[in-house]
């Protein structure tokens, strides 16, 4: 084993231990702070720290999985805009490009240098969704970037220690929910505030000039790992083809996973073109979905950070749906970007299919912008998860996101804050795919607009033509479906409430492992009693015999 | 006056302390636990002290009893048939639970199961609106059809009660509650809105769930053990320790069950507390570490940190959120899964990690000599010096050196190419590291500074790292106190009759007054004096301390906001705003935001006066002379291997120092002094220990 000079395994456990929890102290600081719900209730939110020269080298363990690979893009597009040499203390950096952050408007990224005796030393970089962003609202519908809201270029939001109150001014103006988005820039302005402190105390304790050679050491460790375990895949190229329901037409979502030695391309040749809706995924995104889910596969517990995805490479065709460009609009974008998972898993089922995870059913969103009872106005999420898909030896986890891990609000929490009376909430019988190990079960969700006023809904719910695959001779989950006051309604629409109308959510439920009749009559008959499955289906799908 | 027994049932022993109020003296005993009925071994300790001392039953006045019977029931799965109705519409929360993944890389994640199956909950028509009023009050008639079909189809012997927005109005609960109360008097019976009053469904619900579950054992158990006190002569004060370390009698205890989570360790966390007092630290770290794992807890003005939330029956031991939420009060206890039998071995990035796998006590650490194979930390604080292959455990355990070196060498030291020594200092420096960090995070995310407080460190582990850690946390200041193995049934004596209750009433700062703050808070002091005044206290020897969960408008997390004690609590209303301001500051730094300020969780609790043991030196030195009782090799970094004096903590006397480096050793444990430390024996018998600055 190679180490850094005077960094055995020892010291090296020792300090790369403590970065990461310097990290998840100031993601705890950003979901304490933060307004959004969605961030703080999905962490869909990250912290990350660099070296001086901007390479990524802990991040916070709890996060939604893209910001593994969009922050040390956005770092260096960054210090591209704003070179180290046009810093100076106190500055803090901002952006929402779409491109050059995390794919979508709603995302912030804010980055703060770290100076010791005049010189930088790293950076910190927080991200968190913002509860708002002006335009048409966040919903699977607009056209174009331009519909989606404001775009903030890289550029200082804090100079010098001074507030550059314009630029706040011009967000406020442009958002819905004002105070809370401001509130949410602060809290990631606090939040990179507390990570440069940290990194600081860090090497005054351990006595570090730079963070550099520890840094190679971290960055070396993790690509070798990750390439041990590459090379552990047989050689091969993996293929496999899903379509995925988009508004009018399917989409085409393709790869082909090159495996040799300890190199891994995922290539998404064959895949469709962007579309005019805002479920474009832009490259920065697919290509922290595919690292993701290589990672997941092979190498879940190795932490994140620029060495452990350097050996994934990731290409796409120009202006596919998974390389949309300017001026797509991409709001939606994990409607497709989520797909990548399952359609790298179902490549790779081939390849490990002890590993491999039967298609998830996924979450749905509904964006909810109206006024509660009390008439204070809001604009949030509703997300509701389907089945977890199911794996060799292990049923899937019923009501449970992938890959995103976007939690759901309880009940209470989302009648205070709305007024939106949920009805019922109940696991969908039936809905998890037949299979040796059966997937995870989708719900049925009951909403009733008793807030008093009109509410509008946006609704962007995949799974509703194409359900969740098994895989290894499993069988697909239930699919997704939406009505309106008992009429099936478009998945992606938008949707006008009144007072006293119901929305019902029927989630899709996750794919099986493996062939129906080897599933043991015991775990059957436990599905039946639990009424997970019911009588009939067991005898459909499972060819169950009871012995009454 | 005469004599106060605490008992503390562990999974291993059940410990005994014993005090004679009179003079302070102190009985310590310790017995294996009888798992089948944890009263036997309580009996017969309580016996045995007896017939040891001479006394009679009757001479003793209270007796203050923790047990793991509640934790153990609950991973065990050992309670009673239990049931639920639920608001219709929601018996799927229990399996649909957080809907969130504790670990985003692991697909194989997994949950426990819920505590009441699927076909153990029945559904009754009744809702509530989230402001209170009701849509639609619950049927009665209906009520009684499920119930009864419950006992019919799966003899049921307990119900919960779970209606969603019951605590904001707890009506329809109590109406169908009490209901049931009546008309099947054999059942057990909690309302939600009585266990805790909490908003989010999932765990309020799960915790009354896991109430209703042990109840019925609780009871039986609490039974026996008062029939056999009485068949002993005991007519005393029968009490209850809780998970918040306070006590309670036998009948709160009974309503409350799921309150005893975790009680014995809250105890010595209390220990702990009452040490720092009597020695004037009343801000410190307690850290306790065991066999299996180290827990820490920060105690600030002399009381224990409390919250309101704890998991048990974890599917992974180490990982939150992968057990079941219970919303108690509780003393705040970080909990790392390290101890003596903590395993060194190679993580995914091929890097030193030791625990959270464990070799426990069978087949235990390589050098126990009881086919352990893998290396842990026992046998590299035993390669290092710090422990005597002969005196280990006062002698009673002789230890295989060469085999713990052994399982050192080939699991750790020849894959990572270090040699012996290296391989050993890091396994034992990685748990200082593991500690280190957890009590940072923890005392950032309460806004503690540990920089100026002190360390008191126990357990059989505990003393052998302490000083280690205290100074990567650059804390001054260390106290090993005596009984190290059995605080938690010392801190049982100095446990006060306490009741706690939260609830949660959502309010804007601006729309209310002082006199409407005033008549929440007065109801729920009427709540928890109740409970005090029952068990005999009066209302003047009871202290009331408040609190509330406050944040910025449409912030998610609140900050727990302790208010200054006041006698007409409206008085306090009016600085709220800058009282949040300061504990945001604490937390946070200083933010930008100007938002309405809004009131989440309104938390009392009730103390009763603290129980006192009288001061009392407890070394029985004999010894004269401050002399080793001999030297061994030891290794500390900065100078390697060397000859290091060992001595024999018993033979201490007061204001006795040691300069390290020094091995100070007892029967459970071995306190390590490095180079530059200076220890020294105060009056009361606490080893109390200045590390010196990092060489």
């Amino acid at each position: 084993m190679s180490m850094g000079k005077n960094l055995d395994a020892v010291s090296l456990g020792i300090l790369w231990d403590r970065l990461i929890s310097v990290t998840n102290e100031i993601v705890q600081t950003l979901v304490r702070t933060s307004f959004s719900s969605i961030a703080r209730e999905n962490y869909d939110l990250s912290c990350v720290l660099f070296d001086a020269k901007g390479r990524s080298i802990a991040q916070g363990t709890m996060s939604v999985p893209v910001f593994i690979g969009t922050a040390p893009q956005t770092m260096r597009h960054m210090l591209n805009a704003i070179p180290p040499d046009q810093l100076e203390p106190g500055d803090v950096i901002l952006t929402n490009d779409i491109w050059m952050g995390t794919g979508h408007l709603w995302d912030l990224n804010v980055m703060r240098p770290a100076f010791r005796n005049g010189r930088i030393v790293g950076y910190a970089l927080s991200i968190s969704h913002l509860p708002d962003i002006g335009g048409r609202g966040f919903s699977a519908i607009n056209l174009d970037m331009y519909e989606e809201g404001l775009q903030i270029p890289i550029c200082k939001v804090i100079k010098a220690g001074k507030l550059n109150t314009e630029l706040i001014e011009l967000i406020r103006m442009n958002v819905r929910v004002s105070e809370q988005v401001i509130g949410d820039l602060m809290a990631n302005i606090t939040a990179t505030e507390v990570g440069c402190r940290h990194m600081l105390e860090f090497m005054d304790e351990y006595g570090l000039d730079s963070l550099e050679p520890l840094a190679d050491t971290i960055i070396q460790q993790s690509e070798s790992a990750m390439r041990r375990a590459i090379a552990d895949m047989p050689d091969g190229i993996y293929r496999n083809k899903i379509q995925v329901e988009a508004f009018d037409e399917p989409v085409t979502l393709a790869c082909a996973i090159h495996i040799k030695g300890n190199r891994l391309l995922v290539d998404f040749e064959g895949t469709g073109p962007s579309l005019p809706s805002a479920i474009n995924v832009p490259m920065c995104y697919t290509r922290a979905m595919a690292a993701y889910s290589i990672k997941a596969l092979v190498l879940p517990h190795v932490p994140n950070n620029a060495g452990s995805v350097t050996p994934i490479e990731v290409k796409a065709p120009h202006g596919c749906i998974l390389d949309a460009q300017p001026p797509s609009a991409t709001g939606a974008r994990f409607m497709i970007g989520h797909f990548v998972t399952p359609l790298v898993f179902g490549a790779l089922a081939k390849a490990i299919p002890d590993k491999v995870q039967a298609d998830p059913g996924m979450t749905c969103i509904l964006n909810v912008i109206g006024k509660n009872p009390r008439g204070k106005e809001f604009a949030t999420l509703y997300f509701s998860a389907g089945g977890f898909g199911a794996l060799k030896g292990l049923d899937g986890l019923s009501a449970t996101p992938a890959p995103s891990n976007m939690m759901v609000m309880p009940t209470e929490t989302w009648e205070v804050l709305t007024g939106i009376r949920i009805v019922s909430r109940r696991l969908r019988a039936d809905s998890g795919g037949p299979g040796q190990y059966r997937g995870g079960l989708g719900q049925e969700i009951v909403l009733q607009n008793d807030t008093g006023h009109p509410l509008t809904v946006f609704a962007m719910g995949a799974r509703t033509d194409y359900p969740a695959l098994g895989v290894c001779g499993g069988q697909p989950g239930a699919t997704r479906s939406y009505r309106l006051n008992g009429q099936m309604i478009h998945p992606k629409g938008r949707y006008q409430l009144k007072a006293g109308d119901q929305i019902e959510i029927l989630e899709a439920g996750g794919g099986g492992y493996g062939p129906a009749e080897r599933r043991k009559p015991a775990q059957i008959a436990a599905d039946i009693r639990l009424g997970f499955v019911t009588r009939e289906a067991a005898i459909r799908d499972y060819g169950y015999r009871d012995s009454i | 006056m005469g004599y106060r027994l605490g008992i503390d049932i562990g999974g291993t022993f059940t410990d005994f302390a014993m005090v004679n109020d009179d003079d302070g003296d102190l009985t310590l005993e310790k017995l294996l636990t009888t798992p089948a009925d944890p009263s036997i071994a309580v009996l017969e300790g309580f016996r045995k002290l007896l017939d040891d001392k001479g006394i009679q039953a009757s001479q003793v006045h209270s007796v203050i009893h923790g047990s793991t019977l509640v934790t153990n029931a609950v991973i065990e799965r050992k309670g009673a048939a239990a049931a639920a109705l639920i608001t219709e519409g929601f018996s799927d929360v229990f399996d649909i639970a957080l809907e969130r993944r504790y670990d985003l890389y692991d697909l194989r994640l997994r949950l426990p199961d819920p505590i009441i199956p699927r076909s153990l909950r029945a559904e009754v028509s009744e809702r509530m609106r989230e402001d209170g009023s009701a849509i639609r009050p619950p049927d009665l008639n209906e009520v009684e059809r499920e119930v009864s079909a419950l006992i019919d189809c799966y003899g049921i012997r307990a119900l919960a009660v779970c209606f969603l927005h019951s605590f904001t109005n707890p009506e329809h609960e109590q109406t169908v509650a009490n209901f049931v109360r009546r008309r099947f008097p054999q059942l057990y019976v909690s309302a939600s809105s009585e266990v805790l009053p909490f908003m989010r469904e999932y765990e309020r619900w799960n915790t009354t769930a896991i109430n209703t579950f042990v109840g019925p054992l609780v009871d039986a158990y609490l039974s026996r053990i008062e029939a056999g006190l009485a068949k002993l002569g005991f007519s005393g004060l029968f009490h209850i320790v809780t998970s918040s370390a306070g006590a309670v009698t036998a009948q709160v205890a009974r309503q409350f069950p799921v309150r005893m989570l975790e009680s014995g360790p809250a105890a010595g966390v209390l220990m702990a507390a009452h040490i720092g007092r009597r020695i004037g630290m009343p801000s410190l770290l307690s850290f306790d570490m065991g066999g299996t794992t180290a827990k820490g807890s920060i105690v600030r003005n002399g009381r224990p940190h409390k919250k309101y939330e704890i998991e048990v029956a974890r599917v992974h031991e180490f990982k939150t959120g992968s057990g079941l939420p219970v919303k108690i009060p509780v003393v705040d206890m970080i909990e790392i899964g390290a101890g003596g039998g903590g395993i060194a071995e190679l993580d995914d990035r091929g890097l030193l990690r030791v625990g959270p796998r464990s070799a426990g006590a069978d087949p235990g650490p390589a050098c126990y000599g009881r086919g352990g194979k893998q290396a842990t930390l026992t046998d590299a604080n035993l390669s290092l010096g710090y422990y005597d292959s002969k005196s280990f455990l006062g002698g009673r355990m002789a230890l295989d050196k060469a085999a713990g070196e052994d399982a050192i060498a080939r699991g750790i030291g020849k894959p990572l190419n270090l040699t012996l020594e290296r391989a050993a200092w890091g396994i034992h420096e990685t748990i200082n590291e593991d500690v280190a960090r957890a009590f940072r995070v923890h005392a950032s995310e309460i806004g503690f500074d540990y920089r100026r407080c002190s360390m008191l460190a126990f357990g059989g582990s505990g003393p052998a790292h302490a000083m280690r850690i205290a100074r990567k946390l650059r804390i001054p200041k260390v106290v090993f106190p005596i009984g190290v193995g059995v605080m938690s049934a010392i801190g049982m004596l100095v446990s006060p009759l306490s009741f706690q209750v939260a609830r949660t009433n959502r309010v804007f700062l601006d729309q209310i007054n002082s006199e409407q703050f005033g008549k929440f808070f007065g109801s729920l002091q009427e709540e928890v004096s109740k409970v005090l005044l029952e068990a005999g206290l009066s209302e003047a020897s009871t202290t009331v301390h408040r609190s509330l969960d406050m944040r910025y408008e449409g912030q998610g997390f609140e900050i727990e906001v302790p208010l200054p004690d006041a006698k007409d609590v409206t008085e306090l209303f009016a600085q709220l705003p800058q009282l949040y301001a300061d504990a945001y500051k604490e937390i946070f730094s200083l933010s930008f935001i100007d938002e309405p300020i809004e009131i989440l969780n309104w938390k009392i609790e009730a103390i009763g006066p603290l129980p006192r043991i009288r001061d009392r030196c407890l070394s029985r030195g004999s010894q004269t002379s401050p002399e080793p009782r001999g030297r061994r090799r030891a290794y500390f970094p900065e100078s390697g291997f060397i000859d290091c004096p060992v001595y024999d903590r018993y033979t201490f006397e007061p204001g006795f120092t040691v300069q390290g480096p020094a091995l100070i050793e007892e029967r459970e444990s071995t306190c390590v002094l490095g180079h530059n430390d200076r220890a020294r024996l105060d009056n009361y018998g606490n080893l109390i220990a200045e590390p010196g600055t990092s060489a």
